[in-house]
């Protein structure tokens, strides 16, 4: 017979719930994730949005691939987190889960696995289409792009999972209020707004935008070590947006099960 | 030994409720907050390899106690000691060794049952092989087998608890959470599930079952305790607990003709009679005095008896007797 003991160790404690918060991630993905609508609405709706506001504009090569791969990013991470737990709080298969030998913040950071990784593999598509088509952006600093997509896929996802902390278990409540956020954020974002404008330094998608623009032309807005903010302020943002999430989901967790 | 200590338990829920009130000018909102407890100090031990029942009206408390000793909702006061340890200090190495049916749990629908089992198995930290053989095991033992990588949204809902009962088994749990586990199952699905609760308590296994079924209760049982509005109100075996209404003594019987009521009722040994249909259920005295002048109203009413048999008092007696003192 295989017996699992739990360590008194912290250290240990904390990589086996790591280990297991990726098993609820697994779970989110084949659930959630792999779906030919969620997976059509994630990829259709940023294109037709970008689309929509540079055609008739002239817009460079290099941002129309960051400008997209921003909004491919932030909409597929910010997609299901939000509605995760209300969708399993509604199908009473939260409970199940609460009463395992996991912690509500396993099973977030299950949530921002799954979305942090469909995210950041999805705004690869428009690198790759811009690679096959301007070859002579192939460079060194791929990696550092590709490092970026994943920063900001955390930092989205951590961002996604506080929209989530209202104890509701009507999947609808949550969107609104998702849309209602999200999309005051892209429209600060440099892709809309004019660099004069203070605003976008409010978005957290410039600071992805300003990491590939970066990779792509060596140049960013924020100077010679611009990159270094970039992905410093998506790391604290990243983080400051999990440990929000973590304490408004252990104040509202009782919440969803009254009655 | 008991594994499972419960000391002065309490849980509140704070409840608000906006209000809308007028004055002469205009209406506004206002929050009016009030306290409800749904579990009122309660305290009871339960011994290793005990099946321990917790039986209670709708509403009395039943799954916000078991909510509190599976680490759902945080007790408003008191303690909870399983294996020892105080559940609330301790409670992820504890929820590894125990499982857990909740009354409204579900499965995910979008899963296949092998699926759903190896997800459980992963969150409990077995490894790949173990997963597999252990869900391969279970899913044949809950006759499953069949249409394990069927989506789980395709399953009856018999099939749905087994497939439930077996998410809480894949651990080899020591201690077994059940909550409502046979409520509204067809026959076929609550013998197959009645059966294995026996076995594996017959295997060691500490269950803690919640029913409002006084049938499985007595059935299954070594020990009930009756809880409402959120107390205690009754603990002990299910013979102690119907002794409660031994001086409870009645007869069944059909006639052929039709007795009245109020001349039954006019006999000495007899205290009341109710008639459902043909059948009459007469409360006596006692057992001898009142078949003794029974059969003397039947001969002097010309009346003849076609069934006659001697009520024993049930659980669900002595149940309604405690809730009604409660009350």
């Amino acid at each position: 017979m295989e017996t699992i003991t739990i360590e008194n160790s912290k250290w240990k404690n904390f990589t086996i719930q790591l280990k297991r918060s990726y098993a609820v991630s697994k779970k989110d993905m084949k659930i959630y994730y792999n779906k030919a609508p969620v997976l059509i609405q994630g990829i259709l709706f940023p294109i037709i949005l970008f689309f929509a506001f540079t055609i008739g504009r002239q817009v460079a090569p290099v941002y129309m691939v960051s400008g997209l791969m921003a909004m491919v990013a932030f909409l597929i991470s910010t997609l299901m987190s939000p509605v995760t737990l209300p969708w399993e709080t509604a199908q009473k298969t939260l409970e199940r889960l609460i009463t395992s030998p996991i912690s509500i913040k396993t099973i977030l950071l299950g949530n921002v696995w799954s979305s942090l990784i469909y995210g950041a593999a999805f705004s690869l598509i428009p690198l790759i289409i811009g690679l096959i088509l301007v070859p002579s952006w192939i460079s060194i600093t791929l990696p550092l792009i590709i490092l970026g997509c994943i920063v900001a896929g955390f930092m989205f996802s951590s961002f996604s999972l506080i929209l989530s902390a209202p104890p509701s278990d009507t999947v609808s409540t949550s969107m609104i209020l998702t849309l209602i956020i999200k999309f005051p954020l892209i429209i600060i974002s440099p892709l809309f707004m004019p660099i004069s404008s203070p605003f976008y330094l409010i978005s957290p998608l410039t600071y992805f935008i300003d990491i590939v623009n970066f990779g792509l032309t060596g140049l960013s807005v924020f100077g010679p070590y611009g990159v270094l903010l970039d992905f410093g302020i998506l790391f604290v943002l990243g983080f400051g947006f999990l440990f929000l999430a973590f304490a408004l989901h252990k104040k509202t967790l009782e919440k969803r099960f009254r009655g | 030994m008991s594994v499972i200590n419960v000391e002065h338990l309490s849980k509140e829920f704070i409840l608000s409720k906006r209000m809308r009130r007028k004055n002469n000018r205009d209406s506004f909102h206002t929050k009016r907050i009030s306290n409800v407890k749904a579990v009122d100090n309660i305290s009871f031990s339960i011994e290793q390899g005990e099946i321990f029942g917790f039986l209670g009206p709708n509403g009395a408390g039943k799954t916000t106690t078991i909510r509190m000793l599976t680490g759902v909702l945080k007790p408003t006061n008191g303690d909870i000691f399983i294996f020892g340890q105080n559940f609330w200090e301790n409670h992820i190495a504890i929820k590894q060794r125990i499982g857990n049916i909740p009354e409204m749990a579900n499965i995910y629908m979008d899963l296949s049952g092998f699926q759903n089992l190896d997800f459980i198995g992963e969150i409990y930290g077995l490894s790949k092989q173990i997963r597999k053989q252990r869900a391969l095991e279970l899913l044949k033992l809950f006759d499953l087998f069949e249409k394990r990588d069927l989506k789980a949204k395709a399953y009856s809902k018999g099939m749905k608890q087994r497939l439930l009962l077996s998410m809480a088994l894949i651990s080899e749990p020591e201690i077994l959470f059940l909550d409502e586990p046979i409520s509204g199952l067809d026959v076929q699905s609550s013998r197959i599930i009645k059966e294995l609760i026996k076995d594996y308590n017959r295997k060691g296994t500490t269950i803690f079952l919640t029913t409002h079924d006084m049938d499985v209760a007595n059935e299954l049982c070594d020990r009930i305790a009756i809880i409402d509005k959120g107390k205690i109100i009754g603990l002990d075996t299910p013979n102690n607990i119907r002794k409660i209404v031994q001086d409870y003594q009645a007869l069944d019987c059909q006639f052929e003709g039709t007795p009245k009521i109020d001349e039954l009722e006019s006999l000495n040994a007899v205290k009341h009679v109710e008639q459902f249909n043909n059948n009459y259920h007469v409360v006596v005295e006692n057992i001898n005095d009142g078949i003794c002048q029974l059969i003397d109203f039947i001969n002097l009413n010309g009346l003849k008896i076609k069934n006659l048999s001697t009520y024993q008092p049930h659980l669900e007696d002595a149940f309604l007797k405690l809730i009604e003192g409660g009350s």
